[in-house]
């Protein structure tokens, strides 16, 4: 009891200091969710640090310009580890929150499974950003939502695994194998493959197999894919284990494509595979080439701001970038912190907002559970193929490059 | 071929799961205490024989560092989280254990971050053909090699060494032990350093093929202390067994079975082995005088 009492008092003073910065004027309350420890971190870490990028260059310039007064962002963080559990918690917290407009975040889609609902009953909007998982966003595919304060905002699974069956099939290859994680990721994205794969109708699964967090041997899964034929492995999981598989592909001298989600471009992939994830090739919104002034000034200003070289994962701190820009705008346009009008911006969005992933024109409309790509930023030409070399992704297709270098 | 294949890579990480059981073992035999955060015992001695190898130390320095700081590290937890709960005759070590586990996890994400990073290691990592399309790298070759020089130079100290023997009395009889003139205090706490290093150097040989995080430990305990439960908490010999054993049944389940039920065959070894011969396959009976 001695230790508790000035703990409380320092805590009880902590607030009242809070509240009163508050006072000084009034400001946009943005929370940022997502994983900054645990496997999926570099993820996590490479959004939040693009989303306060814009949000410093944003409160640089005095903030957002709301029905004519300008607002600073204020942002709270949270960490949800990756865990389904702690997002669920991280999200009831920001539910009852007073005073909160918006959320940016969440990585694993099994945290946006289990935490969203209670963002959407406190009628709080957010962008889901980076997040892919087919699941993440088709739990509000339902006719009892009339209205819906999610808003995805990445390259989701559905575009990506288009492009990976598309890849394998443009490769001439006609067996494949499936390789998922045990998470709601890998298992939707194993969904998403099947139902493109079924579409294609040339390409047959071989081989199907699963991995957990954490496993590191997968020498049973490497040698099935191999004694069963498969010609390409598509893949779906997280950084660490995606290494393991390439590494024991390299050890057992069994050289075929690895085509997958995203994640083939974390840095704990890339790190940990080193030679063996050459040639792996993963769909990307965003790769770290500065092929027109826009993208050069982005990765410039982020090299700056964090001391790095190399992002930990590009593809998050862009979207996270761009998502900041597109809220900002969506504010502006609904001159209001209220979130219900944010909702209505973000639905009919006026002015074009130029990122560093695609000038975004109307990139939501009106939502309709029938149509789910009504609260879906992204289409199939955000997205290019993604290759890794030598520990960097490069664009896998020079046309893709020269699209992306022509834009602006 | 490929049962061959399966037969190798799943030795080779059975291996480890026995190195990491005989550390558990050791302190069992003295002191019949667990360290439960060896885990992040072994994760934190690999961070700091990383951060050696980082700032230039040669790979032949960085194995003893490290199998020092996982001494120091042992003789550290022994010396705050289990003596006082021993004094006490009580088994709030379980409780403290955890607690300087889950605190080793949070100070290394503080200080080296949260991602996995790899290890680096002047072993080469390309694959030799060993005959019949079986390919091992030499990295698993120096797990192999690792592990049973590690058994043979404990079990050396145990038998050859006055501190040694000291330890082995205090295993085998405590009381009769201190009644020598043995000190059973010093004895537990060296049981605890050699734990500490034998972890410190299974992480060490295995972080090339597992990389190095804060959550790397995490699994490899679990199988690790399966290991010591099935084969019996006081068998030298049985836990390199058992620990290959279970690690070449995973590989064959998850290729014969399927991947998703590669840790069953542990869970249930474990609960048959509890059920069947609660002191191990190994173990002798014990004989409880009422």
């Amino acid at each position: 009891m001695k230790i508790a009492r000035p703990l409380i008092l320092a805590g009880a003073m902590a607030g009242l200091l809070a509240s009163h910065a508050h006072a000084a004027g009034r400001t946009f309350n943005l929370a940022i969710t997502g994983p900054f420890s645990g496997g999926s971190a570099p993820m996590g870490i490479s959004m939040r640090d693009g989303v306060m990028l814009a949000v410093n260059q944003i409160n640089a310039k005095g903030g957002i310009d709301v029905g004519g007064k300008m607002e600073k962002i204020h942002v709270i963080e949270r960490d949800d580890e990756g865990q389904n559990q702690r997002g669920a918690l991280v999200a009831q917290e920001l539910a009852s929150m007073p005073g909160l407009s918006a959320v940016i975040g969440t990585v694993n889609t099994g945290v946006a499974i289990a935490g969203d609902k209670f963002l959407q009953a406190a009628h709080i909007v957010k962008l889901v950003t980076p997040s892919s998982g087919t699941a993440a966003m088709s739990q509000w595919d339902k006719p009892s939502v009339k209205s819906l304060y999610m808003f995805r905002f990445s390259a989701q699974d559905g575009i990506q695994s288009s492009m990976v069956v598309e890849q394998a099939a443009k490769m001439g290859f006609t067996k494949v194998a499936i390789f998922n994680d045990t998470t709601n990721y890998g298992v939707s994205g194993r969904d998403d493959l099947m139902r493109k794969i079924k579409a294609n109708g040339h390409i047959k699964v071989v081989d199907h197999e699963e991995f957990n967090i954490g496993e590191k041997d997968m020498t049973a899964q490497v040698l099935r894919a191999r004694a069963a034929g498969a010609q390409a492995i598509l893949i779906w999981g997280i950084g660490p284990e995606l290494a393991a598989v390439a590494n024991e592909m390299g050890k057992i001298g069994y050289h075929v494509p690895l085509i997958g989600g995203w994640t083939l471009s974390m840095s704990n992939f890339l790190d940990n595979a080193g030679k063996n994830a050459n040639g792996t090739m993963t769909p990307q919104s965003f790769i770290q080439d500065p092929v027109n002034p826009i993208v050069a000034k982005f990765i410039k200003e982020y090299q700056t701001a964090y001391h790095v070289k190399v992002m930990p994962s590009p593809m998050s701190a862009a979207e996270g970038y761009d998502a900041m820009l597109v809220l900002a705008a969506a504010v502006h346009q609904a001159g209001s912190n209220d979130p219900t009008r944010i909702r209505n911006a973000l639905e009919d969005l006026k002015t074009p907002v130029t990122g560093v992933i695609a000038t975004w024109k109307h990139p939501y409309s009106k939502w309709n559970w029938k149509d789910p790509m009504s609260h879906e930023a992204f289409r199939r030409d955000d997205v290019v193929m993604g290759m890794v070399k030598n520990g960097r992704i490069v664009y896998a297709n020079a046309s893709e490059r020269e699209r992306e270098a022509k834009r602006r | 071929m490929i049962i061959g294949q399966l037969t190798v890579s799943g030795a080779a990480m059975g291996l480890v799961y026995a190195l990491v059981a005989y550390g558990f073992q050791m302190t069992y035999a003295t002191s019949e205490s667990i360290n439960f955060g060896q885990g992040e015992l072994l994760m934190v001695s690999t961070f700091l024989a990383l951060s050696l190898s980082n700032l230039g130390v040669p790979y032949p320095l960085v194995v003893p560092a490290g199998l020092l700081i996982g001494a120091l590290l042992g003789l550290f937890v022994e010396r705050t989280a289990v003596r006082f709960a021993l004094e006490q005759r009580n088994e709030n070590w379980i409780l403290t254990t955890i607690i300087f586990g889950l605190f080793a996890v949070s100070a290394a994400e503080n200080i080296w971050g949260t991602d996995d990073v790899p290890f680096p290691t002047p072993i080469p990592q390309n694959a030799v053909n060993i005959g019949g399309g079986v390919t091992v790298t030499p990295v698993e070759i120096s797990v192999a090699v690792g592990v049973f020089l590690v058994m043979v130079l404990v079990e050396l100290f145990r038998r050859r060494t006055l501190l040694g023997k000291a330890v082995e009395a205090v295993s085998a009889d405590r009381d009769a032990a201190e009644l020598m003139g043995i000190s059973a205090t010093t004895a537990i706490a060296v049981s605890y350093a050699l734990s500490g290093a034998v972890a410190a150097f299974a992480g060490i040989l295995v972080a090339p093929i597992t990389s190095v995080g804060p959550n790397m430990a995490a699994s490899l305990i679990l199988k690790a202390f399966s290991v010591a439960v099935v084969a019996g908490l006081r068998s030298g010999t049985g836990v390199a067994l058992v620990g290959v054993a279970l690690g070449v049944i995973e590989s064959l389940t998850a290729f014969y079975i399927g991947s998703g039920w590669r840790d069953a065959p542990g869970l249930i070894l474990l609960i048959l082995a509890l059920a069947m011969r609660p002191n191990g396959i190994f173990g002798k009976a014990a004989i409880r005088k009422v």
